[in-house]
């Protein structure tokens, strides 16, 4: 690794001022874990490292407004894995946490890195798209927010610009709604994901309605599975019309090969875990 | 107390777990330099430039080195244990991707790193070749003449060959094969392969040099100190006693760490710059040092109607990379057991080690015999369903029993084949109802058996010190990188000296002070320094009886050694010092027909039962039971033993059905822990860890190696399983889960496309 150095501001404000749109040289750091392994690596060289962890203690709270669940950046991944709230609301988020990296990286690691970091096969940022969650962003000009599922433009790439952070990510309340998220791994349990499925939908009168149909990790960024999303609108849960809707997902997503896997088999994965991911949705509850 | 046999935990584990124990990535000298290698980034190419001036320049750098300056050190700066082969920076030409070409030196590791990334090799590129039976043909020659180092007999008619590719050709003909074949009722053939994968342990390569005032001690993460001071010594034309080579713990070797690595080169290194100098690789820089070797092995057997296996035909073409290594002794010393352990009268087996444009490979945990197991017991079980004979009852009929001689014609002695087979199908509740899964989950059963002859024939050197209050401390320059040597051997002197185990003091391999040994690898530790460290217990037992009678104490009294010392000496004064060497006798194999009636002083026995749950529209397959069996005579400690036995198993599961170094135009595409899986913890199943009832009557104690002996049944007992459960045959590893569903896809006519 080169030397380069860090930077430690107090505030989030006093964060987004040390930020340059133009220089990608410069980068916030809060867990560290993705970015400390691109720099061992050589892939990115900074030149400067604005380490968040000074600013206020806000950003890391995990707070109930009205219905929904507002999740601040700096929580680490384990806090939303054992804090109380998450465990009555969003027991898919909960779930997921287990089988996402490992308790060590899970310390450390932070909710708003994992959505900022735009690495397709993470497993948060599904799930939380899937769950229909919204993106605070905080920039020189001011607060924007946006929907999870709209935060990605390409591989590693968010629309974000180079000086704005993310503060937090706010969950809606689930009103009955089942969800799920299904890690499906081609080579060891911890590899990253080959595929990455997360749904949402209401169930009523044993029929899906508003789902969300969310593919990460085969795909260059994380997709949202609109023609998927309308064969399951109103389907009956039956193999029948499960396997429609994998055909059409299959059909829909743009899926790459890579070394989990060729595109030809991740689609049949996709077929195959769209069923089970809804199937356990059900079951989940 | 009886000592051998006691199950005590390794006598380093308190210090390891504390954090405690020495490793040569801790070690800081005054004034060492870091050295930080600049490597080939073309398969095959000679070397127009190097481009050494913009990273001179950078600040802190205090020297760049390249393979000519090696040269003018060293005027034939080539090494290696089987071939001279090895530049220890590359000269004229590179082989393989990753290869060292220059190194940068600097006080700070991160300045040699970024200054590394600033050189500038041109090349003319050569057409390159990575396949092991292409590169049977020299349309593409990897090394222009063969240079065999002259330590093997069997290697001296490849001196000075040119125009070709092979290594080394090992043959061995037993009995009429084409009139066996010809009687055989029937006749069956089979390819099988295996992949590139590497042992990545999890302490990467290290070695520091530090020249000093007429010696040059080098400090290293290797398995073969003694080796390396010879081969260090030859080098530089230097008498061995200028060369002093320590090794503290590892953090792991499997085979990586033998013969020279990086010790060459920092040796070199130190020498030109007069200051210590340290190299540590990167866990991605592994990929570039050695891997196991890719196979493709052509079997064909003829069965005559009872299910006996009458003939058996084995071409095995060993996928060496760049540079020999050891892969000619794999080629020969696994190539005669290519048959498997079965007692059939007409063999023929080929077997030729391939110089290619990759990695180099070498010894993996099984030197070869896991690529023959997985080739010969597929095979065997295809042969089964083939006859429609139960496989365990298959193997069964042809396993060499006691007594019967082997392919080489060696003789099977204290080899447990047959105890091993009945274990596995006894755990496996074999003869009881299966239940064979539903739906989408379909469940199976597979087993496999595998054998192995020790390196031969190979010397080890033992000192036992009786101080005069009666500690004890052994000297030997077996390495302890986790196999529990240390605590083996503490246990087999404390046993004859009538102490405890925890209170000898094993001091670890440092060549000024302890004795010589070939290595610790092959499983030979156990075998050949316990029975060194024996004898020199005895000798010391010995010699303090002599004392005592010199101290004028009645014979058969027994006084405790520090009595003894102080009848003898007056006080609290003098030592004893009990010494053996042992080399086990050995009879090189006939030139033409590869055979021999003495090839191995002992015979390592493993195999595996799986059961496994195929997903039939995924092909994830999940292992749900593993039964590890071996003969390892009478172990000294069991516990450990069966430790070994299960790290062998899960190490080889990776093997199976994940591990695989991924080459695109030469380049390896997922040098790293990410992009190269081996298992984690939840992959690992459940397991049972069998020591079969077995004495190996020349071993210490009854005792012999097992540290490969898991690893040789786990892929075919998998494939095998698979079979069983979808019926589908794979023949190729790794086993990943697309590779299963493209199987069952083709099996159902609905094959998948390619891409």
């Amino acid at each position: 690794m080169i030397p380069f150095e860090m930077v430690e501001p107090q505030s989030l404000q006093e964060a987004v001022s040390l930020l340059d749109p133009e220089e990608p040289t410069i980068r916030p750091v809060a867990g560290g874990t993705a970015l400390m392994l691109m720099m061992k690596a050589g892939v990115f060289q900074p030149t400067r490292l604005i380490c968040l962890h000074a600013i206020e203690p806000e950003h890391a709270r995990i707070t109930v407004s009205g219905e929904a669940l507002r999740i601040g950046a700096m929580a680490t991944l384990s806090d939303v894995e054992h804090d109380a709230n998450v465990a009555a609301r969003l027991p898919v988020l909960k779930r997921a946490m287990r089988t996402l990296s490992n308790v060590r990286v899970r310390n450390v690691a932070r909710v708003g890195g994992a959505l900022a970091h735009g690495d397709p096969h993470m497993d948060l940022p599904p799930v939380l798209a899937a769950l229909g969650a919204k993106v605070s962003v905080a920039g020189p000009k001011g607060h924007r927010e946006l929907p999870v599922e709209a935060l990605y433009s390409g591989y590693y790439e968010t629309v974000l610009e180079k000086n704005e952070l993310i503060t937090s990510v706010t969950v809606p309340a689930r009103n009955g709604r089942k969800a799920t998220y299904m890690k499906v791994t081609s080579r060891t349990a911890d590899d990253w994901p080959a595929l990455g499925v997360a749904v949402s939908f209401a169930h009523k009168d044993g029929t899906i309605r508003d789902p969300i149909v969310i593919v990460s990790a085969a795909t260059e960024k994380l997709t949202r599975m609109t023609s998927t999303e309308k064969e399951l609108q109103g389907a009956t849960v039956d193999d029948k019309a499960l396997a429609r809707a994998g055909e059409a997902a299959a059909a829909e997503a743009q899926i790459l090969a890579d070394a989990h896997g060729t595109a030809a088999y991740k689609r049949e994965l996709l077929k195959v875990y769209l069923r089970r991911a809804v199937r356990q949705a059900l079951a989940e509850g | 107390m009886k000592q051998v046999g006691r199950e005590i935990p390794r006598l380093e584990v308190r210090a390891k777990v504390t954090g405690r124990a020495d490793y040569v990535h801790n070690l800081r000298l005054p004034g060492m330099l870091y050295g930080k290698v600049a490597r080939a980034t073309v398969p095959h190419g000679r070397i127009r430039r190097i481009d050494t001036a913009s990273a001179q320049k950078i600040p802190g750098v205090h020297r760049v080195i390249a393979g000519e300056d090696i040269r003018k050190l060293i005027a034939e700066p080539y090494y290696g244990p089987a071939f001279h082969d090895q530049p220890i920076l590359a000269l004229n030409k590179v082989r393989h991707v990753g290869e060292p070409v220059a190194v940068v030196l600097a006080s700070d590791p991160h300045v040699a790193e970024r200054a590394a990334q600033m050189i500038a090799v041109e090349y003319d590129e050569l057409p390159a070749v990575y396949d092991e039976v292409a590169a049977m043909q020299p349309d593409v020659v990897v090394h222009d003449m063969l240079k065999p180092a002259g330590t093997f007999a069997d290697l001296k008619h490849l001196k000075g060959r040119t125009n070709t590719n092979v290594a080394l050709d090992y043959h061995l003909r037993r009995g009429d094969l084409d009139a066996a074949m010809a009687r055989a009722d029937r006749v069956v053939e089979h390819t099988f392969k295996t992949q590139q994968c590497l042992h990545l342990a999890l302490e990467p390569f290290v070695s520091v040099a530090e020249p000093g005032d007429g010696v040059l001690t080098i400090h290293t993460s290797s398995q073969t100190p003694s080796f390396v001071r010879t081969e260090i010594a030859r080098l530089f034309g230097w008498p061995e006693n200028r060369v002093r080579v320590k090794v503290p713990h590892l953090g792991g070797g499997f085979g990586a760490k033998v013969y020279v690595k990086l010790e060459a080169l920092v040796a070199a290194l130190a020498v030109l710059v007069r200051r210590p100098v340290k190299i540590a690789l990167t866990m991605e820089e592994q990929f570039y040092m050695i891997t196991k070797h890719p196979t493709t092995f052509r079997i064909k057997s003829g069965v005559d109607r009872d299910g006996k296996v009458v003939a058996r035909a084995c071409e095995v073409f060993w996928n060496g990379g760049a540079y020999a290594d050891i892969g000619p002794r794999v080629t020969q010393k696994s190539g005669f057991t290519a048959a498997g352990p079965y007692d059939i009268d007409n063999i023929n087996i080929d077997s030729y080690e391939l110089y290619t444009n990759r990695t180099p490979a070498g010894a993996l945990r099984g030197f070869g015999i896991p690529q023959l197991v997985w080739a010969y017991e597929s095979h065997s079980d295809l042969l089964a369903r083939e006859l429609g004979i139960d496989p365990v009852e298959f193997r069964r009929r042809n396993v060499l029993r006691e007594g019967r001689p082997q392919a080489s014609g060696t003789a099977m002695k204290d080899a447990a084949i047959a105890q091993v087979l009945d274990a596995i199908a006894a755990r496996m509740g074999w003869s009881k109802p299966f239940d064979r899964g539903h739906g989408t989950m379909r469940r199976g059963r597979g087993i496999a058996i595998g054998f192995k002859a020790s390196i031969s024939p190979t010397t080890s050197v033992a000192i036992v010190n009786v101080s005069a209050d009666g500690s004890t401390t052994l000297y030997t320059s077996t390495v302890d990188m986790g196999q529990g040597s240390d605590t083996a051997f503490a246990q087999m002197v404390a046993e004859i000296l009538d102490l405890a185990a925890e209170d000898v003091r094993v001091v670890h391999p440092d060549t000024d002070v302890t004795p010589y040994d070939m290595g610790t690898l092959g499983s030979r530790s156990l075998f050949h320094m316990g029975n060194a460290v024996r004898l020199a217990a005895e000798d010391a037992r010995d010699k303090l009886r002599a004392l005592a009678a010199e101290a004028g104490l009645p014979e058969g009294t027994n006084y405790p050694p520090a009595e003894i010392f102080k009848k003898r000496y007056g006080m609290q004064a003098g030592n004893i010092i009990g010494t053996a060497s042992f080399v086990p006798t050995y009879k090189s194999p006939n030139a033409q027909t590869g055979l021999s009636d003495n090839v191995t002083p002992f015979w390592m026995i493993g195999g595996a039962g799986v059961e496994v749950e195929v997903d039939t529209e995924t092909g994830a397959v999940r292992v749900t039971k593993l039964v590890n069996a071996a003969d390892c005579g009478t172990p000294i400690n069991p516990a450990i033993a069966r430790t070994q036995l299960s790290g062998a198993a899960i190490m080889q599961l990776g093997f199976t059905l994940s591990e695989d170094m991924r080459l695109d135009g030469g380049q390896v595409t997922n040098a790293s822990l990410a992009d190269y899986k081996i298992p984690g913890i939840r992959d690992i199943p459940p397991m049972e860890n069998v020591l079969v009832e077995a004495e190996q009557h020349s071993g210490p104690f009854g005792a012999k190696g097992l540290g490969e002996s898991g690893t040789f049944g786990v892929s075919p007992a998998i494939a095998n399983a698979i079979h069983d459960a979808v019926g589908v045959r794979i023949t190729s590893l790794p086993i990943t889960a697309e590779v299963v569903l493209r199987a069952l896809r083709a099996q159902a006519g609905k094959p998948l496309e390619d891409e």
